[in-house]
């Protein structure tokens, strides 16, 4: 009797290069993590800045290069099926090889400035990349998965980073509490949807759902509306938003805009891949449910954006509003409503790491200078910044000559297509409502006249906080009263960082042409 | 509806389970007599009076120690199928549970090297800037019996 029998176990091929973006950013992350402690010394901050970005640049070539193995060959799949290689991943890979350099120059300065040494920062954001990257490529729901929380785990880290800061703290708490349930809400879905169609692999549910007619899918849409609320807690669509505004605004914010760039970029290409690509027989079933997601989200995002007086929940609620306009694409369920909501998560997370990055510097030591009073006369006393800062607010708009207007026109175009005029026209309601909120800001920055005794160097005066107080809560419940208006100081690689923001944001919005083109490269596999 | 008959039990269950429990709960808010006394209100009531509140800090270094046991202990996990199957995982199967095991190492190097393990005086990392509104009066929290605040 031969218990132990040697069995013959089918290993899977691995096209190591197809994932070259993936490993060079876990094994660049480790090397990163040991690199600092094996010496004795103190190792400058800007070694790990300068080691992380150069791991994303490498991370970016080697997108690059998996960009011409499949011009040439065309998408393809490796490790069993369960990831694909095809134009939708790659233009992923790149944007979060992009959002990965640029928020390493901005974290660096952030870091100098807040005297917080040590790899763990960029460590955990490369991390959190490569987790970004595995949902944009995941061929199968059990991926989706790993790679969700290989995402979020270092996410919800990040935003506790700042550990001198109690609302720092509490975000990160608040984040993890949320985020732990909304994974498990999201396995449930899993398992609902495997038991529906008997596979997680995504090309095989849907060939399933395209032979086969289920008469009862009560099961199938129970665990499709479950994964909807995994995927619609991590790109805060509405009714799963209650945790953006709190972690928006406790999260140290360099940390901030990487989290809402990389979120957004890593949640949306797996909803679009499993929502559009995979369920997309079901597009009658799931389409109002997104419709009045969509609704929501863009209203609930725009209106409450109004009324707040911190610029990190502000920019929060901005991100919700611009969620719902991502959410408009894909609930038109066509293919140039894909590829509008593709351009826009390219164009958002740049237009994001940009406005964060210039919140960074104006929020100061200690990172609470947030008050909009901090930008009073901001055009005055730094007017390269305010200007930056202003095309970066008016891209968020949709102001046309940005990538932003192209982003909201694509978007919009694809509902109108589609025959979901009522969305349009929501859609275009809360941009001009949203407008409201950036101009102010921008008004704020040029138009108001500044207080007596603030000419350029440490003016530091309270003044009166007046306005409508905040909606929602306050982790520390107390609102700073003074609030410090010198100049502020803006490093070089954060400037070069604004500035490459604002270049893509202004370039590619007089001259579209490559940037579409690459976009409209975003076909998946199957 | 066919296929969801299978759940019909579950959902039962789900009912029973709910209704029980609010059940018992209400049965007893409203019949049991509510007389509170001191020390039935007391955490324990018996056994030794409690006299003041246990210390509520517990040096952070223990749920550290316990997250490395935790991290090198699901590396076990890990290990155990393929120490089983070995053979028939072949080559392929021996590279990637070195790759495995070197990323967990990685990281358990970081650890040492920032002192995770060392069990003396904890050394400064960082330096600490002086504030001069914390005081010893006003950071340290007395946790023994409250004596101080009738004096």
């Amino acid at each position: 009797m031969k218990l132990l029998a040697v069995l013959t176990i089918v290993t899977p091929h691995v096209n190591y290069v197809a994932i070259l973006p993936e490993l060079i950013l876990i094994g660049g992350a480790l090397l990163l993590l040991v690199s600092g402690q094996l010496v004795f010394a103190k190792i400058p901050t800007a070694f790990y800045s300068i080691g992380s970005g150069a791991i994303a640049a490498a991370a970016l070539v080697a997108s690059l290069v998996i960009w011409h193995d499949v011009q040439a060959r065309g998408p393809f799949t490796t490790i069993a099926d369960s990831v694909a290689v095809d134009g939708f991943a790659i233009v992923f890979l790149v944007l979060v090889s992009c959002i990965l350099i640029l928020a390493s120059a901005i974290a660096n300065d952030f870091l100098v400035r807040e005297g917080i040494d040590g790899p763990e920062y960029h460590v955990l954001a490369l991390l959190a990349g490569s987790g970004a990257m595995l949902m944009a490529a995941a061929n199968d729901l059990i991926l989706i998965f790993v790679a969700l929380e290989i995402m979020s785990i270092p996410l919800y880290i990040l935003a506790g980073m700042d550990s001198r800061r109690r609302e720092s703290g509490e975000a990160a708490i608040k984040y993890f509490v949320l985020g732990a349930f909304s994974s498990a809400i999201f396995v449930y879905g899993i398992a609902l949807v495997y038991g529906a169609t008997g596979s997680t692999n995504l090309p095989q549910i849907a060939s399933y759902l395209n032979t086969n007619i289920i008469t009862s899918n009560g099961v199938l849409l129970a665990g499709l509306g479950l994964l909807l609320v995994g995927f619609g807690f991590k790109v805060s669509a509405v009714p799963f938003h209650m945790w953006t505004p709190d972690v928006y605004q406790g999260a140290p914010t360099p940390a901030t805009g990487f989290m809402t760039a990389l979120a957004k970029a890593g949640g949306f290409a797996a909803l679009l891949r499993v929502f559009f690509s995979t369920f997309g027989v079901l597009r009658t079933d799931w389409q109002p449910l997104l419709w009045a997601i969509a609704i929501v989200t863009l209203l609930l995002g725009a209106i409450l954006g109004l009324v707040q007086r911190d610029v990190k929940r502000m920019l929060a609620y901005s991100s919700i509003n611009h969620a719902g306009f991502i959410l408009v694409g894909l609930a038109a369920a066509t293919s140039q409503g894909i590829s509008g909501s593709v351009y826009y998560v390219f164009v958002y997370a740049i237009l994001v790491l940009g406005s964060f990055a210039v919140i960074t510097l104006v929020g100061g030591k200690g990172d609470e200078n947030h008050d909009l009073d901090a930008y009073r006369g901001l055009g005055r006393r730094q007017p390269v910044l305010a200007f930056a800062f202003a095309l970066l607010l008016l891209g968020q708009t949709g102001i046309p000559l940005t990538t932003g207007f192209l982003a909201k026109l694509y978007v919009i175009t694809a509902a109108v297509r589609a025959h979901s005029y009522a969305l349009a026209v929501i859609a275009m309601l809360s941009a001009a409502i949203a407008a409201a909120f950036y101009l102010r800001l921008v008004f704020l920055m040029y138009g108001v006249k500044l207080p007596v005794g603030s000419g350029g160097d440490e003016g530091a005066l309270s003044l009166p906080v007046t306005g409508e107080p905040d909606d929602g809560l306050d982790p520390t419940g107390s609102v700073p009263t003074g609030v410090n208006i010198g100049r502020v100081v803006v490093p070089v690689p954060t400037a070069v960082a604004i500035f490459v923001t604002v270049a893509v944001t202004v370039v590619f919005g007089i001259w579209p042409g490559p940037l579409v083109d690459f976009v409209h490269a975003a076909h998946f596999l199957f | 509806m066919g296929s969801l008959d299978s759940y019909l039990p579950i959902f039962f269950m789900v009912v029973l389970g709910i209704a029980f429990a609010s059940l018992s709960f209400g049965a007893s808010k409203l019949l049991a007599p509510q007389r509170p006394t001191s020390a039935k209100e007391a955490p324990y009531e018996c056994g030794i009076v409690p006299t003041h509140e246990p210390a509520r800090r517990f040096p952070v270094r223990f749920y550290l120690v316990a997250m490395i046991f935790v991290v090198v202990d699901i590396e076990v996990i890990f290990l155990f199928p393929w120490a089983v199957d070995s053979q028939s995982l072949g080559r392929f199967g021996l590279v990637e549970i070195l790759v495995f095991a070197a990323s967990v190492f990685v990281p358990f190097i970081y650890l040492v090297a920032n002192g995770a393990l060392d069990w003396g005086p904890i050394k400064r990392v960082r330096p600490v800037e002086s504030q001069p509104d914390r005081t010893s009066s006003s950071t340290v929290r007395h946790v023994g019996p409250p004596n101080d605040q009738a004096a």
